[in-house]
């Protein structure tokens, strides 16, 4: 709930995906719910009829069939050709959407090291299984503000919300180009969570399993954006990281309450009463996602930020189909 | 418990409490924090605004505090506090003691210097005063207090009042004096404020009223106060002060008296007294005119404690040692002296008062006496007999004729036997007890004819000193004859009186003489009497002084024995020198009025009191001039421009006289107090006293520090809720 104190940053990727969670996550591989059509040979299954050993099915032949796919069995049996098809093996797409808006950076531990972390471990897990693995940060740009308010032009695409993204990580070996951007980001600014959806949605080259880790604390409101994601297809997973203070707060007395976004006030005066309430919309706000996210065939999971990664991996979003 | 001014308190409370919860929410302080979102917070102050409008009021601790502390601090201001039964009087009286025993310097210790009586008395009287329930804003009845200081004269110096600042300055104006105590007069004084009793046919005086509270401030040593009879409505509560274990040594009485056959002995019999319990040997010094001209060490006996037999026993203290000794003098002119007491090492007295004590004594003289009488061989011999320096022997008709002209002055005493003059009743009238015309018995001579018209003279005793025997004057300088005996014996009499100690009356059988009544409040008391009622009395005023022999002493055997003598050669003594400002007129004590003849013509009187203080006096026809009451100890100096007598002195063209006043009275110099006060209808402790002061405490500074506490308390609250 508050800003965090504490605002270290991980240096480098021991900091970040420490040894001992890579070894525990290492033997995981990202699953999605759909099969995907794939651009590079892997060793995901594909939509498409390919060259593997495995058998998909028979076709008739047509002229211009490879004849050295003809079921010569078949032929024999019923003195008609018929093509063999295999299935065709191909690589996997993850997207990682991180909410990079400032409103990421509070609570104790901060929301944003779990997003950070959370990331370089899905990240970690595709590139080991030769997944295609992007990247991408949303919220607002330091200058966006300036630019809605006039006072300078913006310096990026026309569209807003998107920080910045990294594409096409393919292998191990680009672990550190992954930990590097992560490590490179910083909460700030508004979140502009639709148009960062759109710009994802429309940036996206191919389908696959896409990874938003957000508070989901959206004033304009989430819908649009989840919805423009599902809309291109993506096996859509929503984790909603709180704080422990967002959950149980512990402030006290005669407040005005400044968000860090916006710098919108409230004045409260904290009883507890109002605290109850606070707790009562709050799981009404998350119940209200889930079942958004139900409805839309999206995996929503709620964590807290001092929730361990390898356990979340390991024991939540292996239950819930997305590593195994 | 009740709250002395809770209107005040509630007229605040109505503006300070809803002043308070405005200001709170008009000046309250936010605490700035930085939050992901303000979302779901401003949703949740929708939803609890819309339920609850005075969400911001609930379980709001720092609010409930401050108006914890704004409650408290208006209890405060509504002044609580205990209230004893005992103070459910809405009228306070405060009575105190300013008699001579009260400047006994041990009241409560302050600060190491020692108070006296009196000042412990007035601060109680303060505490009183504090305690006294104020009238509010919108409550008029608050508590009101009227302050009376007594001794032997009670006066009222301040009137029923609620206003604590002109019933300090009453109490504060009372200074000590050295006279002796009467607790009657003050509350006689006290009853005809209180209006607690009214009377009634047949019914007397009965209760009526509320009644008042009466505060006796004082050591208890009120002799007279078992004839205090205080209304049942009355509540009476006895502040004691002094301490029990205190010393007082001092001089009870002190006379200076010549030898009647040889006028230049001077003989001065100084009596002590002290309170020690063990005996102790007294050193007193003797001075005359200011020399000191012997010096003496007199055992004094310890105080007998009183028998522990009854409950009543613990109220009473213990009786003080006695001691005295007679210093001789050979000395033939007047003079002026003192008896001053060394107080012994290791004693601390307590009452400076009484260590001193101050005598006149006149020069060796003799008397200069008239007897009227139609002829008396008994008289007439007897009278030769003495050492007067004239005897003139007169008829009544000459008598009269002098008395008219004013001429009696020449005459230290008269005798009248069996006759009185015609006197002027206006004189009588003015006294108290006279009801009626005033009769002569038919023996008294001269045709005495009862119920004379108003304005006539009538037969009785001329101002001036005067022994009148075998005729009694009528009331109010004489007794009511009511009928006749044939014969009486003498039952008792007064053995201690200058004019009977030799006198050998109690030996003395009488024959036919009259049945008196005394009249009450009348300035005449019997010295003698038989079993018939009294047969001698002394009739003692301003301006009356005489010893009246109610029975013809002719008609006894007395004439025929030495004692008839002396007791003339006594009485005349007696009588003379008070008349002339002797040994005994000369001797005044405090509390009384002082009163001195001066000779006729005298002018530009002047009295000088101990203090240097000059107070200019007016002469009575008669030449008495009166001055009193004698508040203090000391030699008072009256000096006039005119004739002298043999026994005053001549100083710068005007004549002087010295009165000496002294305490000397044994009660007043007994400081013992007293725990309990035995009124005529109730016994009061000063326990109680002590119980009501501390049932009466007020509460307010309590509920201040507890107010201090819960500021305190907020204090720490509100650091720690900012702190989270």
């Amino acid at each position: 709930m508050l800003r965090t104190t504490n605002t270290t940053r991980p240096t480098t990727l021991e900091e970040l995906l420490s040894p001992e969670v890579a070894a525990r996550i290492s033997r995981l591989d990202i699953t999605s719910r759909k099969v995907f059509s794939g651009k590079l040979k892997g060793e995901r299954r594909s939509k498409r009829r390919g060259e593997s050993v495995e058998f998909a099915d028979h076709r008739p032949y047509v002229v211009g069939d490879d004849l050295r796919h003809i079921d010569w069995n078949i032929f024999g049996r019923l003195d008609r050709l018929f093509l063999k098809l295999f299935l065709e093996e191909e690589d996997l797409s993850l997207h990682i959407v991180v909410d990079c808006s400032a409103s990421m950076d509070a609570g104790e531990p901060s929301k944003f090291l779990f997003a950070q972390r959370l990331a370089a471990a899905l990240g970690y897990i595709g590139l080991v299984n030769l997944n295609r693995v992007a990247v991408s940060a949303i919220g607002s740009r330091p200058n966006d503000a300036e630019f809605e308010r006039g006072e300078s032009t913006p310096s990026g695409p026309a569209e807003t919300g998107l920080v910045s993204s990294l594409r096409d990580l393919r292998g191990k070996r680009r672990l550190q180009d992954l930990s590097a951007y992560l490590m490179g980001l910083e909460p700030s600014g508004g979140t502009r969570f639709t148009d960062g959806c759109k710009r994802v949605a429309l940036s996206r080259r191919g389908k696959g399993v896409m990874l938003i880790v957000s508070d989901f604390f959206v004033k304009e409101g989430y819908e649009t954006g989840l919805r423009l994601l599902k809309g291109h297809g993506y096996d859509l997973f929503a984790i909603q990281v709180l704080s422990p203070q967002e959950m149980q707060p512990t402030i006290g007395g005669d407040l005005r309450l400044k968000d860090m976004e916006d710098g919108d006030t409230a004045e409260v005066t904290i009883s507890a009463p109002l605290l109850k309430k606070y707790t009562q919309i709050l799981n009404a706000y998350c119940n209200r996602l889930h079942e958004f996210c139900a409805q839309r065939d999206i995996v929503h999971m709620t964590v807290k930020s001092d929730t361990a990664v390898d356990t979340f991996v390991l024991e939540y979003l292996r239950r819930r189909g997305l590593v195994r | 418990m009740t709250f002395l001014s809770w209107p005040t308190a509630a007229v605040a409370a109505a503006i300070a409490i809803p002043a308070l919860i405005i200001l709170y929410f008009l000046k309250l302080r936010r605490r700035d924090v930085e939050v992901s979102s303000t979302l779901l917070w401003k949703k949740a102050i929708q939803d609890l605004q819309a339920n609850a409008p005075f969400q911001k009021l609930r379980r709001n601790i720092l609010l409930l505090l401050q108006l914890i502390v704004l409650c408290l601090i208006l209890l405060a201001v509504a002044d609580p506090q205990f209230r004893d039964t005992g103070r459910t009087n809405r009228r306070h009286i405060l009575i105190i003691d300013r008699s001579a025993s009260m400047s006994s310097l041990d009241g409560a210790a302050d600060g190491g210097a020692p108070l006296t009586r009196l000042e412990a008395g007035k601060r109680a009287a303060l505490r009183i005063v504090e305690s006294l329930r104020e009238p509010g804003l919108l409550d008029e009845s608050g508590e009101e207090a009227m302050v009376i200081a007594f001794d032997t004269v009670a006066e009222v110096r301040q009137t029923f009042t609620s206003n604590k600042a002109e019933l300090r300055a009453a109490i504060d104006r009372i200074t000590p004096t050295d006279s002796p105590t009467s607790l009657e007069r003050a509350y006689a004084l006290a009853s005809a404020y209180t209006g607690s009793e009214k009377f009634e046919e047949e019914r007397g005086f009965v209760p009526v009223g509320p009644g008042a509270t009466l505060h006796i401030l004082s050591d208890g040593r009120l002799p007279d106060a078992e004839r205090v009879r205080t209304s049942p409505v009355d509540s009476v509560v006895y502040h004691a002060v002094g301490d029990p274990k205190s010393v007082n040594i001092g001089i009870t009485n002190i006379r200076a008296t010549r030898a009647f056959d040889d006028p230049n002995k001077l003989s001065i019999f100084v009596e002590l007294q002290s309170t020690a319990p063990e005996p102790l040997t007294v050193d007193v010094e003797l001075a005359i005119d200011g020399n000191v001209v012997q010096a003496r060490g007199i055992n004094v006996a310890g105080a007998t404690p009183p028998p522990p037999t009854a409950e009543e026993d613990a109220a009473r203290a213990p009786t003080p040692g006695l001691g005295g000794f007679v210093f001789p003098l050979e000395r033939s002119q007047g003079g002026v002296g003192l008896a001053r007491i060394v107080v012994p090492a290791g004693v601390v007295d307590a009452l400076p008062a009484d260590n001193t004590a101050y005598f006149v004594f006149p020069p060796a003289r003799r008397l200069s006496v008239a007897v009227v009488s139609e002829g008396n061989y008994w008289l007439q011999r007897a009278l030769t007999s003495l050492s007067l320096s004239r005897v003139e022997f007169l008829t009544l008709a000459e008598f009269q004729r002098q008395l008219d002209e004013g001429r009696t002055a020449q005459y230290d005493v008269v005798v009248f036997d069996k006759v009185l003059p015609m006197v002027n009743p206006a004189v009588l009238a003015a006294l108290p007890g006279v009801d009626a015309a005033p009769t002569v018995p038919a023996a008294a001579g001269g045709g005495g004819s009862a119920q004379p018209a108003r304005g006539a003279r009538v037969r009785g005793l001329p101002p001036g000193r005067s022994l009148v025997l075998g005729v009694v004057p009528p009331p109010p300088l004489g007794a009511k004859t009511v009928g006749e005996f044939d014969q009486a014996v003498i039952a008792d009499w007064e053995k201690d009186h200058p004019a009977l100690t030799l006198s050998g009356i109690g030996n003395v059988a009488l024959g036919k003489g009259p049945r008196l009544e005394l009249v009450p409040d009348t300035p005449v008391r019997a010295i003698v009497m038989g079993d018939k009622g009294p047969v001698m009395l002394e009739v003692l005023d301003a301006v009356t002084h005489a010893v009246v022999v109610a029975f013809d002493p002719n008609a006894t055997y007395w004439p025929l024995e030495a004692g008839w003598v002396l007791f003339l050669g006594d009485v005349l003594t007696y009588l003379g020198e008070a008349n002339t400002g002797g040994a005994a007129g000369s001797q005044i004590g405090t509390g009384t009025t002082l009163s001195t003849r001066l000779p006729v013509g005298s002018r530009e009187i002047r009295l000088v009191l101990p203090s240097g203080e000059r107070i200019d006096l007016e002469a009575g026809p008669d030449g008495t001039i009166a001055f009193g009451p004698v508040n203090s100890t000391g030699l008072y100096t009256v000096s006039w421009r005119g004739q002298a007598t043999a026994l005053d002195t001549e100083r710068d063209g005007r004549a002087v006289r010295v009165l000496a006043a002294n305490l000397a009275d044994a009660l007043e110099s007994d400081t013992t107090p007293l725990p309990r006060l035995a009124l005529a209808r109730e016994v009061v402790s000063a326990e109680d006293a002590d119980r009501l002061s501390d049932l009466t405490r007020r509460l307010w500074p309590y509920l201040l520090l507890a107010a201090l506490g819960v500021i305190m308390l907020e204090w720490f609250v509100y650091n720690r809720k900012v702190s989270l």
